[in-house]
C-alpha cells in the first residue's frame, strides 16, 4: 500500500511580495502560465528572476519567455518538523525540479506518494491558487 | 606585505548557553576585558574593531560604531562583516588585512551573538518570494535537499556521519564553556535513530542556536615581538569565494566554495592537505563537515564516508576535528557561531588545550560557511591556515 505524502495546499499563506523586476512571472501566474527570463545574448534561461542577466550582468538582453514547467526531481526532502502555518501539514515534499529548459526551481510536491518520489522523477507544475487571484507554482507527478 | 605580518595574540570566550539574560553588549565586555587581562595591553592600544555578522546587532545598521562606543573605544578603524557564519574567520582576515595596509595597528576582532533571546533580523533576500510560500524552514530543508543530491550522486553511509557526531560530542564532554545541555555523550545509534526534521536530516545533524561571544586580540608581528609576547598565533594562508558559480543556472551542488578557497589558502601556506595537523571545520549540520573535507582535499569528492571510516578524529587521533565539540556540540552563538572552531584552534596552537590538547600544534585550518542560497550548499566558504609563532 502507498503512503500518500501530505501536501500544503490548505496553508494559508502569506502571499509572495513581488519585487519590480519579478512581476512579469506573478502577473502570468494568474493565466497558470509559468514565465522564465532567457538571455538572449547567453542563450540561456535563468531561475529565480533577477534584475539582470546572471551571465552577463547586463539587462538588456533579458526577456521573459513562456515554458511548460515539465522537468524532473533534482533533490528533494520530506519535511518532518515546519514551522506555522505549515505546522500539522507534514509530512510534505519539498522539491528542487530542472525543468526542461535548464533552470532550478524549488516548489511542494503534490500528490505523490512516498515511495513514488525519487530523484529523476519526470513532473509537471501544479498551480495552487493564492487569494489574491495568483498562483503558487507547484510541481505534480507527470503521470497524475 | 601578507597577512603573515600579522600575530593573534590573545583568544577569549564566554559560556555558551541556552538563552543569555545579559545585553550582547556586556558580553562584548567580558571579551574585551579577558583579551586585556590576558595579553597586558591597554585598552588604548586597541584602534580597529572588527566585528562579526550578529542577528542580535542586525537591526542596527550603526553596529560597529555603536558597539565601539558601548566599549569606549576609540579607533582608526571600524568594520563589520556580514558574510553570516564566514564572518568570524573574515573578521579576522579583514583585520591582518587593515594591519598590514597601516590602517590601525592593533584589532580587536569581536564576535557577540544573541541569536536564541534577541533575534533582530528581517533578511530581505529571495525567500519571501521563492521559499518560504512552500513551507522552506532554511537551514534544515536545505541541507535536506543537499543531502538527497549527494546521496543520490555518491552515496552516503549515515553511520560515517554518526561517527563525526560522536566524536565532536566526546571533545564537547571536555570542554566546560559548552552548552550545558549538549554535554551528554551520544552513540553512533542515537544518531541514526535521532528525530527526523527534513528527511535524511535527523536532529543530531544540526546545529542547537544559543547566545554568546568570542574574540582575538589582532597586532603585527612586529608589535607583539617589541612587546616580548610569548605565544603567537600567525595565519599563513586564506581563501574566501562569495556565491560559488553563481552565473550558472544548474550546478553541481555537491562542490562548494571551498574547492577554490582552500586551494588558495593551501597555495598561500605552502602546504598540502596531509600536513594539516588539526581541523576545525565550520559545522552547522554534520553532512557539512564531510562536503568540506572532500572540497579541502583530505580526499576526492564524493569520497569523504570512505576517509571517515579510515579516520580517527579524536583529539588524540590522526586528524583532530573541532577539539572542543564544534558548533553541533558546543552549541551555536548565532551569526558568532564561527568563532567556535576558530577560537578552539587558537587554543590549541598556543598549547592551552587542556584535557583535550592535541600534540601536533605546527598547524590548524579553520574554516567558514554562511548563508543559505535557493537549491544550492552555502553562500560563502572561507578556509584560514594558522601556525604558532609563524
Amino acid at each position: 500500500m502507498s503512503t500518500q505524502a501530505r501536501d500544503t495546499l490548505d496553508v494559508k499563506r502569506e502571499p509572495p511580495p513581488p519585487r519590480s523586476y519579478s512581476r512579469p512571472f506573478w502577473d502570468a501566474t494568474r493565466q497558470k502560465k509559468l514565465m522564465v527570463q532567457y538571455d538572449r545574448k547567453a542563450g540561456r534561461y535563468q531561475f529565480y528572476p533577477r534584475a539582470t542577466s546572471i551571465f552577463t550582468g547586463r539587462t538588456g538582453d533579458l526577456e521573459w519567455r513562456e515554458v511548460s514547467g515539465r522537468g524532473e526531481v533534482f533533490s528533494f526532502s520530506v519535511v518532518r518538523r515546519a514551522r506555522p502555518p505549515f505546522e500539522g501539514h507534514e509530512p510534505f515534499v519539498l522539491v528542487v525540479v530542472t525543468i526542461d529548459e535548464g533552470v532550478n526551481v524549488m516548489a511542494d510536491l503534490v500528490h505523490c506518494s512516498l515511495e513514488e518520489i525519487r530523484i529523476g522523477l519526470r513532473v509537471k507544475p501544479f498551480w495552487a491558487p493564492l487569494p489574491d487571484g495568483r498562483h503558487l507554482l507547484m510541481f505534480e507527478p507527470e503521470k497524475a | 606585505m601578507s597577512i603573515r605580518d600579522t600575530a593573534i595574540i590573545g583568544y577569549a570566550e564566554t559560556k555558551i548557553v541556552e538563552k543569555s539574560d545579559r545585553d550582547v553588549w556586556e558580553l562584548g565586555a567580558e571579551i574585551l576585558d579577558s583579551l586585556l587581562a590576558k595579553t597586558g595591553f591597554e585598552k588604548g592600544e586597541i584602534d580597529g574593531l572588527v566585528l562579526s555578522s550578529s542577528m542580535t546587532g542586525c537591526g542596527n545598521p550603526f553596529w560597529s560604531q555603536s558597539t565601539a562606543d558601548q566599549l569606549g573605544l576609540q579607533l582608526d578603524f571600524c568594520n563589520i562583516v556580514d558574510i553570516g557564519g564566514c564572518s568570524p574567520a573574515g573578521a579576522l582576515a579583514r583585520a591582518c588585512v587593515a594591519i598590514d595596509a597601516g590602517l590601525c595597528t592593533t584589532v580587536l576582532c569581536l564576535y557577540a551573538d544573541k541569536q536564541a533571546s534577541e533575534n533582530n533580523s528581517r533578511a530581505r533576500h529571495y525567500q519571501a518570494e521563492w521559499a518560504l510560500p512552500y513551507g522552506y524552514l532554511g537551514p534544515p530543508h536545505a541541507f535536506g535537499l543537499l543531502s538527497k543530491r549527494y546521496e543520490h550522486q555518491w552515496g552516503l553511509d549515515y553511520a560515517m556521519l554518526g561517527k563525526l557526531a560522536v566524536t565532536q560530542r566526546n571533545h564537547a564532554l571536555l570542554n566546560e564553556l559548552g552548552c550545558d545541555k549538549l554535554r551528554k555523550a551520544i552513540t553512533v545509534d542515537d544518531y541514526l535513530n535521532s528525530r527526523m526534521i527534513a528527511e535524511p536530516i535527523r536532529l543530531l545533524d544540526s546545529v542547537m542556536v544559543c547566545d554568546g561571544a568570542s574574540g582575538l586580540l589582532v597586532t603585527s608581528r612586529k608589535t607583539a615581538g617589541k612587546r616580548g609576547v610569548s605565544k603567537i598565533v600567525v595565519p599563513i594562508g586564506y581563501g574566501e569565494r562569495t556565491t560559488h558559480r553563481a552565473g550558472e543556472s544548474v550546478t553541481d551542488i555537491t562542490e562548494t566554495g571551498h574547492l577554490p578557497a582552500g586551494q588558495k589558502a593551501f597555495q598561500q601556506a605552502g602546504l598540502k592537505p596531509k600536513d594539516i595537523a588539526s581541523f576545525h571545520p565550520y559545522d552547522d549540520f554534520i553532512i557539512a563537515i564531510m562536503m568540506q573535507m572532500e572540497m579541502l582535499g583530505f580526499c576526492e569528492q564524493g569520497q569523504g564516508c570512505g576517509f571517515i571510516r579510515d579516520t580517527d578524529f579524536a583529539h588524540t587521533g590522526d586528524l583532530p576535528l573541532n577539539t572542543s565539540g564544534g558548533q553541533i556540540s558546543a552549541g551555536q552563538p548565532g551569526l558568532a557561531g564561527g568563532g567556535v572552531n576558530l577560537i578552539e584552534a587558537v587554543r590549541q596552537l598556543m598549547g592551552e588545550g587542556g584535557k583535550r590538547q592535541v600534540k601536533n600544534t605546527k598547524n590548524a585550518l579553520v574554516t567558514g560557511i554562511g548563508g543559505i542560497p535557493y537549491g544550492r550548499n552555502w553562500n560563502s566558504s572561507v578556509a584560514m591556515i594558522l601556525t604558532p609563532n609563524g
